[in-house]
């Protein structure tokens, strides 16, 4: 808008290319010289890439915290997917029928305000109560984040299908059932998507946090273990390890998303 | 949720008893189903406490320290550490945003940066915040920076961005400067969308704080469940939650009415 | 000094799947000082990229703009713009949106308050100061966003169908205010419109244009005609039943038809 009309490529490169490459290098420089360079910080603060690059092979190859990375990152994943997958079965029926019932929703809603504001991760205490630190513990925790928003999206596009298209349908002779089949459900779904994108990186969230508070195996505990132990290359790795796998899912929910919803413009 | 139009996509039309008679059977179904659970005792009392425990407990709380504190200093220091936090990711994030809106390269500079820190989870950040600052609170300061900073960003950037073509290029027609432009058009056209994400931002910032607070040793509602927690006293646990839940509800209500005042105030419905 | 030139102008937009959509092709126009030139032509003539390119919010890929003899080089209050969706700050009221540009410019207080009011009452806005852009209608609106642009002054006026978005009626209200107040205020302006009436009611000059690639087809004086059939003492309604009045809109008409049938959409 302001900076000026046209001067959008240097050397042939889109800017954008050029400065976002020479933003990380910098970065990258800065925490090279800082840490292992110049010694400008005590490595206890902030390792060097060379310690981070250690961790990575050790747990990668000896593993760390009873397994290694890979193990460590399925056990994750694999108890995020469990637990949308649940949360997704429950929840978006649920929305839909309180879209569609306005008795439903009346009946329902009380609940939802009550257990709503209550934050998942405010969860975790009582999951430990009920099911101790494994895996049943975890899963429940992320069916909770992930199944309000999945309700709330589905109502919101059962709710905002235009209702000429229903009407429509009905002059048409279609049931009660047709209508849902198809018109509503498909009317809903970019809604439900928003809404799936937003439970998988909540689902992501929850589970590191619940890993970090206390399990036997994941992602969560090699950072927990690793912030024990005052091993800060591994710590490091974690959270690269972290961020990847949720720059991942949300991409793979990505690819679903436009398969399934091939009838509009990429918005 | 809920329009009060009440016409359904089913066309059926729910009439106003009704529908107050549904909602408080809706409650009465929720504490009804606790309490008879509890009552026909399906389930252990320390797995779940009556309603009429957690009550119990919520006073006696108020009265007589647990784990240090009475519950009004726990939720104090919880909320204390929140707004501390919060105040800093909204003080560098709107501006960043508005201005990673505004100057394209900026934006081209920053972003990979951004999108690169964007997907470690929050707590993700603990164990290095305990290094850097151990025990003290920088650290739950750092974890909930790190959940709230995001949407104010983004938000306050998709602001600037949105803000209409036609209104920049008439300020600038007018001779109005880069600042000008930016103080008197950018921003108050970023606020709506600015002020949407403060209410995510404060939500994700609430829940980070709880989550650093279940982790970090200290006084907080979080600290507070940890304990009911190794404690087996689940009725402290749950009284803990309720004020969470309390807290981020008035918190919602609260930005929501700052929302709808500005958007009657300037008619962009 | 504000005389609007377009020096063999031409310009290209680039396309998503390359290669370039050529919107306008080596366009020549003066308009003379204080003369009042209408632009009429059909959607993506270019039309209003001329005027933006006059005003400095767009730029020739070949050829060149100049105001006053100066090349331009961006947007600025001598040039003044009246867009068709009226563009005014929602967060700001009448008062504020009309002394804005003045206010930018760091005119003292009392004098801007002049001036504002000065134009609040030329632009019948009396009693509205306070109100903010959402509480009135399109007229008021567009009266507010005209008020705006002559505060300062301006060498040049540029509106890009500043009717466009107002009812009918309120359209033709518009137009012979619009004819008063620059019968009274002379300067040098770009008008922009799809409408053939308002060109000819309004213009001393109308520039035809046809698109793809946007060119001039004709230009038609109309001060010879006005001045013998002495326009400016009726009512619209009149001018626009007179002969002269409907032989020149055929006329134009006939032109806009043939380019249409030459090219026809697509």
């Amino acid at each position: 808008m302001a900076s000026g009309r046209g001067a959008r490529s240097w050397l042939g490169l889109p800017r954008s290319l050029v400065l976002g490459t020479f933003s990380v290098v910098l970065v990258l420089g800065a925490w090279w010289a800082a840490t292992s360079g110049f010694r400008l910080l005590n490595p206890l603060r902030l390792p060097a890439p060379v310690e981070v690059w250690v961790a990575f092979q050790q747990i990668l190859d000896r593993g760390y915290a009873g397994g290694t990375l890979w193990s460590h990152a399925q056990h994750s994943l694999g108890l995020v997917a469990k637990g949308f997958a649940v949360a997704i079965f429950t929840g978006v029926p649920l929305g839909l029928l309180m879209g569609w019932s306005r008795h439903a929703e009346a009946l329902i809603n009380p609940i939802f305000l009550l257990l709503r504001p209550i934050p998942a991760l405010a969860w975790i205490p009582l999951a430990i109560v009920w099911f101790g630190l494994g895996d049943t513990g975890k899963i429940f925790v992320i069916w909770l984040t992930a199944f309000v928003p999945s309700v709330i999206n589905a109502f919101t596009g059962v709710r905002q299908v235009d209702p000429v298209l229903i009407a429509a349908a009905r002059t048409q002779g279609a049931s009660t059932a047709q209508v849902i089949r198809h018109v509503v459900i498909p009317g809903s779904m970019p809604m439900i998507f928003t809404g799936l994108r937003l439970s998988l990186q909540a689902s992501w969230t929850t589970l590191v946090a619940a890993e970090l508070v206390g399990a036997f195996f994941g992602l969560g505990r090699v950072l927990n273990i690793a912030g024990q132990d005052i091993f800060p290359g591994m710590i490091i790795v974690g959270m690269v390890a972290v961020a990847v796998c949720g720059a991942v899912t949300t991409w793979l929910l990505g690819l679903v998303e436009r398969r399934v919803i091939n009838w509009r413009p990429a918005v | 949720m809920g329009q009060r139009n009440f016409l359904g996509p089913s066309g059926t039309v729910l009439g106003h008893g009704e529908f107050w008679l549904l909602t408080l059977a809706g409650f009465g179904l929720f504490f009804g189903t606790w309490w008879g659970v509890t009552a026909l005792g399906l389930l252990p009392a320390q797995t779940l406490p009556s309603p009429l425990d957690v009550w119990q407990t919520l006073v006696r709380l108020w009265e007589r320290p647990f784990a240090g504190h009475v519950y009004s200093e726990h939720l104090g220091a919880s909320i204390r550490r929140f707004l501390m936090g919060w105040a800093i990711a909204v003080a560098i994030g709107i501006p960043l945003g508005l201005l990673m809106g505004w100057y394209r390269v900026l934006d081209e500079v920053i972003t990979p940066l951004f999108d690169s820190i964007r997907f470690v989870a929050p707590l993700a950040w603990v164990p290095l915040a305990a290094l850097w600052f151990g025990t003290g609170i920088g650290g739950p300061l750092l974890i909930i920076f790190v959940g709230s900073f995001a949407p104010c960003v983004i938000s306050a950037y998709r602001g600037a961005r949105l803000v209409e073509e036609r209104l920049v290029e008439a300020a600038q027609m007018l001779g109005a400067s880069s600042r000008q432009t930016i103080w008197h058009v950018v921003i108050p056209g970023s606020l709506p969308s600015i002020i949407a994400g403060l209410r995510v931002s404060a939500g994700l910032g609430w829940q980070s704080l709880v989550g650093s607070e279940l982790i970090v040793v200290g006084a907080g509602l979080g600290y507070l469940m940890v304990q009911g927690q190794a404690n087996l006293e689940t009725s402290v646990v749950i009284a803990g939650m309720i004020g969470i839940g309390v807290v981020g509800f008035v918190m919602d209500v609260l930005l929501r009415a700052v929302e709808s005042a500005f958007r009657r105030r300037w008619g962009q419905e | 000094m504000s005389e609007i030139v377009f020096d063999g102008v031409t310009r290209r937009f680039p396309l998503a799947k390359g290669g370039d959509f050529l919107a306008i092709d080596c366009i020549d126009l003066r308009i003379e000082e204080r003369e009042f030139v209408a632009i009429v032509g059909p959607s993506g003539c270019g039309k209003t990229t001329l005027m933006r390119m006059a005003a400095g919010l767009d730029f020739p890929t070949d050829g060149r703009v100049l105001v006053g003899g100066k090349e331009v080089r961006g947007p600025g209050p001598e040039r003044a713009v009246v867009f068709q969706q009226f563009a005014l700050m929602p967060w700001k009221n009448v008062r504020e949106n009309i002394g804005f540009g003045l206010m930018c410019r760091g005119t003292p207080r009392a004098e801007r308050e002049e001036a504002v009011a000065h134009y609040v009452q030329l632009m019948s806005l009396a009693g509205h100061e306070d109100s903010f852009p959402h509480q009135l209608s399109g007229g008021m609106q567009q009266r507010v966003a005209i008020a705006r642009a002559y505060v300062m002054n301006p060498a040049a006026l540029l509106m890009d169908e500043p009717f466009g978005a107002l009812d009918a009626q309120t359209r033709i209200v518009m137009q012979e205010e619009l004819v008063r107040l620059a019968r009274r205020n002379p300067r040098t302006v770009l008008f922009i419109t799809h409408s053939v009436e308002e060109a000819i009611y309004l213009a001393d000059r109308v520039v035809v244009m046809g698109k793809r690639p946007g060119r001039i087809l004709e230009t038609l004086d109309i001060t010879a005609t006005r001045q013998a059939e002495n326009w400016e003492a009726e009512p619209i309604e009149e001018v626009m039943d007179s002969p002269a009045f409907t032989h020149l809109r055929s006329r134009i008409w006939r032109l806009l038809k043939a380019r249409e049938q030459e090219a026809p959409a697509a």
